[in-house]
């Protein structure tokens, strides 16, 4: 099969235009950080922890009210139409407008240009370069007929396009415009080091990965890569938000209106990034069981150790040892999120460093 | 998941049991052993060992992928290298370190999933806690007046949520208040156990498999046919239990092999198709027949499969000694030394005519300065060089460390003239009338696996439940809904509070599930033709202190 | 610990058995498991092994199989003919250093119980009829070869014993059954004694 030489081109031009149009969308984000209006301040509460325990009989429901540490508030009082300036989100009380709950009566769009002249800009921008992102693939995959992610510079382009558009979802669901800087600053960086250091020219694929099942496991790698990408990044942050709530409360710093205050709290942060891990979590569990599917199919068995194989095994156990940490007393907070970003650690160390540097017969790489 | 097991008590960290008690310490101590064994935080320890362990595995050659590498780091790191295997960790997935902590761990596992099933069990039988007093304390709750009586309203929301496959508990006879307790979500514990005892199940299927199947190698040239049967592998890896008659009695004949490649472009020489045609027959009555064998596209005979691996080139020659009898004609499978050039070496043992060759063969020749390349894959030029030795090539004394690859040239004589090339169809005429040599054409072999894994599928199956019990952990929520009444003030109708909790913080969506709820219950209430008043929620978030927080904190 | 036993400790402490040999059945199952992967080799009980000599017991004497296969010179040759003397049939390659070794004891053989009614027959695998006949040639075999390139007839073979392994030579009685075999290269003493076990007298 030969190349379209066009679309080929194509792809890269879109590509780049997606890159430009991602660095002006975090821009954007920045400018509502510096320029952006007033946020009322956030009372620094100490994080309730996210125990929940199902309320006893009578008067001992104590426990109960420890649950709602998340806006897991009951509906919401305005009428559908009220979205105007004074309620950029429900709940409107505290949080500087970040707060995480989905509300049903508000709707996103609305939301999202009651938050001001630069969110709405930077939102739009993310839009447009989410699109000639997607552009970008879907041309180069026409450029070579078949699945665009059978290199190490395709996987990379279409993680980075998941991690994006799953971006975008938190923002639409749980309002969370508030970490652009931070995902869509990530996404920018991640692209533009694949389209500068791993960039690989179109061309067909060797036998071995001339199957459907390109389209099955290395899809699903690629859809959790995106989302453990993103959990990563609130990870990151929580880390960041956590330490900064400890100071504040050891009376070490003022909170004020910086940068840090219109960030989510830990807590919500600690559950936006558990819910990212559960998303991706079983995802990556079937893109596993599909390569094995595929390796049974290609190589004669299915599961031989071969390294990229163990360490996407690896990426697995730790993943799974952050669950287990949320749920085992003494591990949660920090040290589980320690765990969940070893976990992509391992996962960046299987796709640039074993995939690259370690014979095996998951060399597909292309990458010289 | 939340860890439904009480923190540790000092009692429990220690040996010895609670005070009081007087069983023996040995006793304290298996149970001190047995909590430690069964606690999330050893859970945390092994995953972390397991994964650690795993990571010598993936960088250091294993002994059971590739042998051949862990020799050549013996070569390169002489000191360091017994050091590793004392250690195991040349073959780390197989050592009886690495079995220990997946062992424990499944231990573990099951000394968590048993008790959890029991009390799965057991809360499935169990119904749902009576109604706390004051709904209003509820996480999620709203209110609103009704026309009806206490009583009907009750029945009404309960018609509501069993219809919602809420299971139900009313107040007993004797019990007093108007209140119904709904509880629903217990697909959540079945999946996280599902999800655990099937991880388990993908460990026995991948033990059945290693005991009961086997791997084997075969290389076959075109044009020849092949028996399973132990001694025609070239490479034989049989499980524990598995014995040389239980191999299926199949055979397969290699008609042809086509490799295709790139002819042009950046990508030229890569390669783009690779099929085998072979003609089979599953036993020895069994009506022959074809099927093309590429990647991706093993053939299945039998619950067996073959796989294609590799491939080279077998290039034919004739020896002929010097009185016209022919010593040796073969097509000779020479291994490829560059597998993008597909340059190849080989050698040609004629014991019986005292002669022997190494040979270079090139499958699209050409000479650069002197030196013989492999410009492309493809046999479009095909040539092959050759060495040639006299002597006796030491085969008869029965023992021999040469493969069928090597000629051990020491004590043989080498034929003046070499190196030779011959073109297909051209022979070398030995100097010292020692015979000749024809090169008679190119034929192509290819190497087959032949694998039995009767694990295969089960281990499969097992995986997908695992994931099926995953998702159902995950995105099922165990809730709780409680609806009371009590007559309204102004003595017709009432006042009904329904509330409800979650008890896991996995996935939200609650919070919109029992707005549908309320709304549901109360506007499906019969309209006894008064007007009612609208659903509204009641402002329940008084902050109390250190009980809730705030919405949206 | 309760001192008083209601039923709530009896169900407790039926979980906890119940547990516990679950427990300990998979680590007694792991560990065996383990062990058992992780070695090797196999024997059966109605054969004795000697060395590299395998005697069949009298009553567990497998019943050789009929066969129809082509001679290195393209003459066919069929089993059962064979019926009704003795008979030694050896697997063999001219690309096998122990077949090579053993060959000249084989042609001496075939010579010296040629006249006491044994038969001797080869079975010629992975091989070439060219390379075959040189090598044969050599030695001074006369015996005829089958042709089995591709161990179809080992594979017939094995149905009633085992051949896993080039050489393998048979020692297979007057009425078919396979009375012991040596494994790997044989010697003059060996096949002596198997053809004296198979009724043979020197």
């Amino acid at each position: 099969m030969s190349v379209n030489a066009g679309f080929a081109t194509a792809s890269t031009d879109f590509l780049i235009a997606a890159l430009l149009i991602y660095s002006l969308a975090v821009l954007a984000f920045a400018g509502d950080y510096a320029f952006g209006r007033p946020h009322r301040k956030e009372t620094a509460k100490p994080a309730v922890p996210a125990v929940a325990q199902l309320a006893t009989v009578g008067a001992g429901a104590a426990g109960a009210g420890s649950a709602a540490a998340l806006a897991e508030s009951g509906p919401v009082e305005s009428g559908p139409a009220d979205a105007g300036p004074a309620e950029p989100a429900p709940p409107a009380s505290s949080g500087g407008g970040t707060g995480l709950a989905p509300a049903r009566r508000v709707g996103a769009f609305r939301a999202i240009w009651a938050a001001g002249p630069w969110i709405r800009a930077a939102v739009g921008l993310s839009g447009l370069g989410i699109l000639a992102h997607f552009v970008a693939i879907v041309c180069r995959g026409i450029a070579v007929d078949r699945a665009p992610w059978g290199d190490m510079y395709e996987f990379v382009t279409a993680l980075t396009c998941v991690a994006a558009i799953f971006f975008g979802y938190i923002v639409v669901r749980y309002r969370a415009w508030a970490l652009g800087v931070f995902v869509m600053g990530a996404v920018v960086v991640a692209l533009g080091l694949a389209e500068t250091l791993i960039y690989t020219a179109a061309g067909p694929l060797v036998p071995a990965l001339q199957s459907y099942w390109l389209s099955i496991h290395v899809t699903a790698m690629t859809l959790s890569t995106g989302i453990f990408f993103v959990a990563a990044v609130l990870g990151i942050l929580y880390l960041v938000s956590e330490r900064y709530r400890k100071r504040v409360a050891a009376g070490k710093i003022q909170s004020g209106n910086g940068l840090i205050d219109r960030i989510p709290s830990a807590a919500q942060l600690d559950k936006l990034t558990y819910r990212t891990v559960v998303f991706g979590f079983p995802i990556w569990t079937f893109g596993v069981i599909a390569g094995a599917i595929w390796a049974d199919q290609a190589w004669g068995r299915y599961w031989g150790w071969d390294p990229v194989e163990t360490w996407a095994f690896i990426t697995w156990v730790i993943y799974a040892a952050y669950l287990h940490a949320r749920a085992t007393a003494g591990w949660r907070g920090a040290r589980a999120h320690y765990i969940q970003l070893l976990a992509f650690a391992t996962l960046m160390v299987n796709i640039f460093v074993i995939q690259i540097f370690i014979t095996g017969m998951h060399s597909y790489a292309g990458v010289n | 998941m939340t860890d439904v097991r009480t923190p540790q008590s000092p009692a429990d960290t220690a040996p010895g049991g609670p005070a009081g008690e007087s069983p023996a310490a040995s006793a304290g101590w298996l149970r001190w052993a047995w909590r430690q064994l069964t606690s999330m935080r050893t859970a945390l320890v092994l995953l972390f060992l397991l994964a650690l362990g795993a990571i010598p595995g993936s960088l250091l050659p294993q002994q059971g992928t590739d042998p051949g590498s862990v020799d050549q780091y013996y070569v390169s790191h002489p000191d360091l290298a017994p050091w590793i295997n004392r250690l195991g960790l040349f073959n780390v997935f197989a050592a009886p370190w690495f079995a220990a902590i997946y062992l424990l761990l499944f231990a573990s596992l099951v000394g968590c999933v048993v008790p959890r099933t029991f009390r799965l069990v057991g809360s499935a039988r169990t119904p749902p806690p009576r109604a706390p007093r004051n709904l209003a304390r509820l996480p999620h709750s709203s209110s609103y007046s009704s026309a009806l009586p206490p009583a009907a309203a009750v029945d009404n929301a309960a018609a509501v949520l069993g219809g919602q496959r809420f299971r139900l508990r009313r107040p007993a006879a004797d019990e007093p208040g108007y209140w119904v307790s709904a509880e629903k979500g217990y697909l959540r514990e079945c999946g996280n156990l599902l999800f655990h005892l099937s991880l388990l199940g993908v460990l026995l299927s991948i033990a059945a498999g290693g005991l009961f199947g086997y791997k084997a190698d075969k290389l076959l040239v075109e044009g020849q046919t092949f028996a399973n049967t132990v001694s025609a592998l070239n490479e034989f890896h049989p499980g524990r239990l598995v014995s040389g008659d239980s191999l299926a009695p199949f055979t397969l004949t290699l008609n042809k092999f086509t490799a295709s490649y790139v002819e042009s472009g950046e990508s030229a020489g890569q390669p783009s198709n690779f099929n085998a045609n072979v003609t089979y027959a599953a036993s020895s009555g069994a009506t022959p027949r074809s099927y093309n064998i590429r990647i991706n596209d093993p053939l299945a005979v039998d619950s067996l499969k073959v796989y294609l691996i590799g491939h080279g080139y077998a290039p034919e020659f004739k020896v002929t000694e010097a009185n016209g009898t022919v010593a040796y004609e073969e097509a000779t499978p020479f291994i490829p030394a560059n597998t993008s050039s597909l340059l190849s070496d080989g050698v040609v043992k004629a014991p019986d005519a005292s002669l022997g060759f190494e040979g270079v063969f090139v499958p699209t020749a050409i000479e650069v300065e002197g030196t013989l390349e492999s410009i492309f894959p493809a046999a479009n030029n095909p040539a092959v060089s050759l060495i040639g030795y006299s002597g006796n090539l030491g085969m008869n004394s029965g023992v021999s460390d040469q493969t069928v690859y090597q000629l051990d040239t020491n004590g043989l004589t080498e034929i003046s003239g070499s190196p030779h090339l011959l073109s297909p169809g051209q022979s070398w005429k030995l100097p010292g009338d020692k015979g000749s040599i024809e090169f008679v054409g190119v034929k192509q072999w290819v190497s087959l696996a032949i694998t039995y894994d009767p694990g295969q599928v089960p281990a499969l199956v097992c995986g997908i439940l695992a994931l099926a019990g995953l998702l159902l952990s995950f995105f099922v929520r165990r809730r709780r809904v409680f609806v009371r009444a009590v007559p309204a003030a102004s003595g017709t109708g009432s006042v009904v509070t329904v509330g409800g909790l979650t008890r896991s913080d996995a996935s939200g969506g609650f919070e919109e599930e029992f707005a549908d709820l309320a709304a549901q219950i109360a506007e499906t209430e019969p309209d006894p033709g008064q007007p009612q008043e609208p659903i509204k929620p009641e402002p329940d978030h008084t902050p109390e202190p250190g009980s809730h927080s705030e919405p949206g904190a | 610990m309760f001192t008083v036993r209601t039923p709530l400790v009896f169900r407790a402490r039926r979980r906890t058995v119940v547990t516990v040999t679950a427990v300990v059945a998979v680590l007694l199952a792991g560990a065996l498991a383990v062990t058992l992967l992780t070695q090797g080799g196999s024997s059966t009980s109605d054969e004795t092994v000697n060395g590299n000599t395998v005697v069949y017991a009298a009553g567990h004497q497998p019943l050789a199989p009929d066969f129809t296969a082509t001679s290195l010179t393209g003459t066919p040759i069929k089993m059962s003919s064979y019926r009704g003397k003795v008979l030694v049939l050896n697997f063999w390659g001219s690309w096998c250093p122990p077949c090579r070794s053993e060959g000249p004891t084989l042609a001496v053989l075939s010579q010296q119980y040629g006249s006491k009614g044994v038969d001797f027959l080869g079975d010629d695998v992975s091989d070439t009829p060219e390379n075959a006949l040189a090598f044969t040639r050599s030695v001074g075999i006369t015996y005829p070869s089958i042709n089995d390139p591709g161990y179809v007839v080992v594979q017939d073979f094995s149905q009633a014993t085992p051949v896993s392994e080039t050489p393998t030579t048979v020692v297979i009685d007057a009425a078919g059954h396979v009375v012991g075999m040596v494994l790997g290269q044989t010697s003059y003493g060996e096949m002596t004694t198997l053809l004296r076990d198979a009724g043979v007298n020197k």
